[in-house]
């Protein structure tokens, strides 16, 4: 084989698009996931819920459920070890089974294991639990009142200033004097932003069987090193007797980062010395995971050519009975409130404010997108206020690359004017538009991993085909491809030869976690060095092999290169393993090490970044929104599978528009959800796709993952509301400051504006109309249509 | 799943005995789509299901009977889209069917069940009611003819008997051309239950026909026979007043949470704005989207 015909075997592979590894079978339902797993001897476990969100417990009577053939345990709290053991990533709040009070609708009392799911349903019908309903906090308000009950108590915080208090914790941010900047405009408003949750196809699943002296449990989490280290501590297990088995998770999002259930499974397992299951309804997921709610109020200072002098952000996020890793969504989502501009001063105040709801947890943007929608709207009505284009007032004031925006860390990592004026050039922004019709542009910035800690194992087999060992979660994001992707091109084996192991904490080495979009940044980069691991002792093998220098030996992209020659490492490696045969074992690490004094424990491994325009009509009678146009600009760097970032940028968008147009948890006074489950929370489909959705690429090889990339996917959230809520401001004038923009909610806007005209008899703001467009052509970009086009 | 008995008679006498043996402990079921939800959810009980699907005299067919379209109790919604003469001669009820949930949902759910299960957002009750639909029902008493008008009470509840099961839904084939239309409010594009259903039917003599549901404990059917509503002459303001009083029994519930009484109410008179519009183009031949 000459090195020609080789290059095409090995190169080629990153940067194009091939077909996902596994998604024939995620498409086909052959993909085994957690609730496909069952084992011989399993017992089928329900949970004990009741009709309220907050009560007390006064009694349990399993006796009639005990009763039911093929129950073979009904467990309450009085089962587990005493004081019943609690759990979380960021504090050990949660119990295992409500004890005591139950503190949000769902929350497990106790639960059933039988030998058959109707009869684990018949029997959980059956437990007798015996409460007194009592009141609730469900919004902001209601929890920061002074005469509110607490929802922790506040023994448990000891030492904890606001222990008397709904606040969790207290973050500051800021730097500059607020008072010394002399803006001629200060625009101040309030901005809400909902309850939602994440929707994953799949339910969250659960097995754990006892296993010699230890414990294997199936979960669907997406960090199952975490949850190792978390049932270890717990069952007073080491690491090594407690294995996790994690199969590629049907949709995360954020919702199954941490640990839910396994505790309760564990224990379980563990006392009937069988194997024990369970699959959530979707009914059960919305019980289970949420994103926080949020009021942020903002106050932008300006001069009047545009130039931002001064933000003063007080963020509120509404946070569930327990802290899963809430509070730390609240302290990173909201140190980047700003956005990406260049601020003189700045003053950020977020809490974490505790409520008898579900607990909020990780969710696609991770506390950015509630700050990022309060922002870029408030920047918006500034550019209104001034009579200026809102694109020009962003590329006015946006960090250019390598400027430090927020001082301490990671300065501005990409062109972000370039994604600015790629998407309004392709939304035709400044060009005429049809009456009734409005256009809205916003952008959206999220940190990446703060820490972070990723091994790798490659292995190159005596054939040359490729086992790579990644503890990443793939639940759709296309991990496993890109890592697939980045053996094939680096040892030159064909894609389809090589295999990518994950989610088995006793097989694959330790990967902090699948978070931040963090995956082809740090693991990707393990999984090259530990390419290059295997190169170097192909280098040492040639060396030997051909008697010369090792110094004289390169090894690239599946060829070994000689002064005099260049083979392919098939021939290399077959003749220096020799008739033994055996394998080649590389490994790598990637660290992503923490800052000591960083407010976040560390600074950015780099910055998601997206800009976002969009089209709408917007139907005067009814509030019906139609979004005609949607274009959508990521900055990835380096695109090492296309397709995937596309696709990625895409769902981001869709799941945007939920929360946006549609989404919202109802309660009713008790603080019971009202649209528990599908047919009244309500996502979008395909039909409520945009008639033109189109996501484009800058890429300028700028990120600090393999080849150049950045992680994507969190970061074509993050606009959408505010692109979409400045398009109808754009087209009717009305400012709508709450999601989501239900025809309802835009109707009584159109009518508020309406009897606000009547009144005063005088025109409002001025609408500004054909803003002049700083066109500019940058690179060729990859460009993708999607849907309806 | 709480435990039940299955029966699958396949003569309608058979079936006609089981329910008057069990009354109110039977359930009978078609497409199941409200039933089997309601089983699995717990909000169904029944201690016995009778599947109506195999008896020989319920065919899934529309049958004509002289002036009249006989839609068997075992016709599913995409049976209707399907039907040239449900597509010709009542559009309005095409265009309720195709709005039914999704493709699936079309393929299973009945219309008889559709109407039998009371809801007040029935997406085809509407249309039913303005083409003077009529419900017919047996039991061990005989057969009785229902008009649709008679036949809700509120939601999930009929006239029908404990004992009475829907085997026939019947519809007057209109002499002449009518103007119809079927138009509803949902809060996202894709599948949804309606917040406000409206379906409206002109005729040559200009008397309008409004059904509305979903705004109420029961959908409702009012007639403006004055022809003012579908005089195209009329002014704005006259044919405003006219829809305000047509629409005065609408009393949408202050407890949902899909839309407000006031949001569903203003939408009501959207509605029948743009149906009377859409119905008078339609009469006249023209093609007019919903």
């Amino acid at each position: 084989m000459r090195a020609e015909a080789l290059s095409q075997v090995g190169l080629g592979r990153v940067g194009h698009s091939p077909q996902r590894v596994g998604g024939r079978t995620r498409v086909t339902g052959e993909q085994r996931y957690v609730g496909d797993i069952h084992l011989a001897d399993e017992l089928q476990v329900k949970l004990v819920t009741i009709p309220a969100a907050r009560a007390r417990i006064v009694a349990i009577d399993a006796a009639a459920a005990q009763a039911v053939p093929g129950v073979r345990l009904v467990f309450t709290p009085a089962d587990l070890p005493q004081p019943v053991p609690r759990f979380g990533p960021q504090f050990a709040d949660r119990p295992v089974l409500a004890v005591g009070e139950t503190k949000y609708h769902g929350e497990p009392v106790a639960a059933v294991a039988a030998e058959t799911v109707e009869a684990a349903e018949e029997a959980v019908r059956l437990v007798q639990v015996h409460y007194e309903e009592l009141p609730a906090l469900v919004t902001i308000g209601a929890a920061l009142d002074p005469a509110a009950p607490l929802v922790q108590d506040p023994s448990s915080r000891p030492g904890d200033p606001l222990a008397h208090t709904n606040v969790l914790r207290e973050h500051r941010y800021g730097w500059g004097d607020l008072d010394a900047q002399a803006a001629e405009l200060v625009v101040d408003h309030r901005y809400r932003f909902p309850m939602v949750t994440h929707f994953a196809i799949e339910p969250h699943a659960f097995l754990a069987a006892p296993d010699g002296s230890g414990i294997v449990v199936w979960s669907t989490i997406q960090h199952p090193y975490w949850l190792q280290r978390m049932l270890a501590k717990l069952l007073g297990l080491p690491l090594a007797k407690v294995r996790v088995i994690a199969p590629d998770p049907g949709g995360g999002f954020g919702g199954k980062q941490h640990t839910k259930y396994e505790p309760l499974l564990a224990f379980m397992a563990l006392r009937v010395g069988r194997p024990v299951r369970l699959v959530l309804s979707l009914e059960e997921s919305f019980q289970a995971a949420r994103r926080a709610a949020a009021e942020v109020q903002v106050r932008t200072g300006v001069c009047r050519d545009g130039t931002l002098v001064f933000q003063e952000i007080a963020a509120d996020y509404l946070i569930g009975a327990y802290a899963d890793i809430a509070d730390r969504v609240v302290g990173k989502g909201s140190y980047i409130a700003c956005g990406p501009y260049r601020l003189p001063a700045v003053r950020i105040v977020a809490r974490a404010i505790l409520s008898h709801t579900v607990p909020s947890t990780a969710f696609r943007g991770f506390g950015t997108p509630q700050v990022i929608w309060a922002v870029e709207s408030n920047i918006d009505e500034v550019a209104r206020r001034l009579g200026l284009d809102p694109l020009e007032l962003r590329l006015k004031n946006v960090a250019r690359k390598g400027e430090v925006f927020i001082p301490g860390d990671t300065p501005a990592d990409g062109d972000w004017a370039e994604s600015l004026r790629k998407a309004a050039e392709a939304i035709g922004w400044g060009t005429p538009r049809a009456p009734g019709r409005g256009r809205g542009i916003a952008l959206g910035i999220k940190l990446g991993p703060t820490t972070g800690l990723s091994y790798a194992t490659v292995r190159l087999l005596a054939d040359g085909s490729v086992i790579v060992s990644a503890g990443t979660s793939d639940m759709g994001q296309g991990a496993r491809t890109v890592f697939a992707q980045i053996a094939a091109d680096e040892l030159g084996a064909p894609l389809d030869w090589v295999t990518v192991v994950m989610g088995d904490t006793a097989v694959v080495p330790y990967d902090q976690q699948t978070s931040a979009s963090r995956s082809t940044v740090l693991m990707g980069s393990a999984v090259l060095r530990a390419c290059r691991d295997v190169q170097a002792q192909l280098r040492a093998m040639a060396a030997r092999l051909y008697e010369i220098d090792e110094a004289a030996v390169e090894v690239t992209r599946g060829i070994v290169r000689l002064p005099q020659r260049e083979l392919p490492i098939s021939v290399v490696l077959s003749e220096g393993l020799g008739p033994l045969g055996g394998e080649l074992i590389g490994t790598g690490e990637a660290r992503k090490e923490p800052v000591p004094g960083h407010p976040l424990g560390g600074t950015a491994a780099f910055y998601d970044f997206n800009c976002t325009a969009a089209e709408v009509e917007v139907d005067e009678d009814t509030g019906d929104v139609t979004i005609l146009r949607y274009v959508s600009v990521s900055d990835v760097g380096t695109a090492i599978n296309p397709l995937q970032v596309h696709a990625q940028d895409a769902g981001a968008a869709i799941m945007g528009l939920g929360h946006t147009l549609m989404e919202q948890y109802i309660f009713d006074e008790a603080g019971r959800i009202r649209n528990l489950g599908a047919i009244d929370y309500r996502i979008p489909t395909s039909m409520d796709l945009p008639r033109a959705f189109e996501t484009l690429l800058v890429e300028n090889g700028d990120g600090p993952g393999p080849y150049g990339a950045k992680g994507i996917s969190e970061g074509a959230l993050l606009p959408v509301a505010p692109a979409i809520a400045a398009a109808i401001r754009d087209g009717t004038g009305v400012a709508i400051r709450e999601l989501p923009l239900t025809p309802e909610r835009v109707w009584r806007a159109l009518r508020e504006r309406d009897a606000a005209e009547t009144a005063s008899d005088v025109q409002g703001v001025p609408l500004a109309e054909g803003f002049p467009m700083a066109a500019r052509h940058g690179k060729p970009s990859r460009r993708r249509q999607h849907g309806q086009g | 799943m709480h435990r039940f008995v299955y029966e699958r008679p396949e003569a309608l006498a058979d079936a006609v005995e089981l329910f008057a043996r069990h009354g109110a402990a039977a359930r009978p079921l078609a497409g199941g789509t409200d039933l089997i939800i309601g089983l699995r959810d717990g909000s169904a009980r029944p201690a016995v299901v009778v599947d109506l699907k195999r008896i020989a005299e319920l065919p899934p067919t529309i049958e004509e009977q002289g002036s009249w379209l006989r839609i068997s109790a075992t016709v599913v919604m995409s049976d209707l889209l399907a039907d040239a003469r449900i597509r010709h001669e009542f559009p309005a009820l095409a265009e309720a069917a195709a709005a039914v949930g999704s493709v699936q949902i079309r393929n299973r759910a009945t219309v008889a069940g559709n109407i039998c299960n009371a809801s007040p957002a029935a997406d085809t009750a509407p249309p039913l009611l303005v083409y003077g639909a009529v419900v017919v029902a047996v039991s061990d008493a005989g057969t009785r003819r229902i008009p649709l008008t008679d036949f809700f009470v509120r939601s999930g509840v009929t006239t029908l008997r404990s004992d009475e099961f829907v085997t026939a839904i019947e519809l007057p084939r209109p002499s002449a051309p009518l103007g119809a239309v079927h138009l509803r409010r949902t809060r996202r594009r894709g599948h949804d239950l309606a917040s406000v259903t409206l379906s409206c039917a002109i005729d040559r003599d200009g008397v309008t026909r409004l059904a509305y549901g979903s705004v109420g404990p029961r959908p409702i059917l009012v007639v403006d026979e004055s022809g003012r509503l579908a005089d195209r002459g009329a002014s704005d303001t006259v044919k405003e007043a006219i829809l305000d009083r047509l629409f005065s029994a609408a009393s949408p519930s202050p407890r949902s949470m899909r839309a407000s009484p006031e949001y569903r109410l203003a939408m009501l008179r959207v509605l029948g704005r743009r149906a009377v519009r859409v119905a008078l183009v339609r009469l006249d031949g023209g093609v007019q989207d919903g």
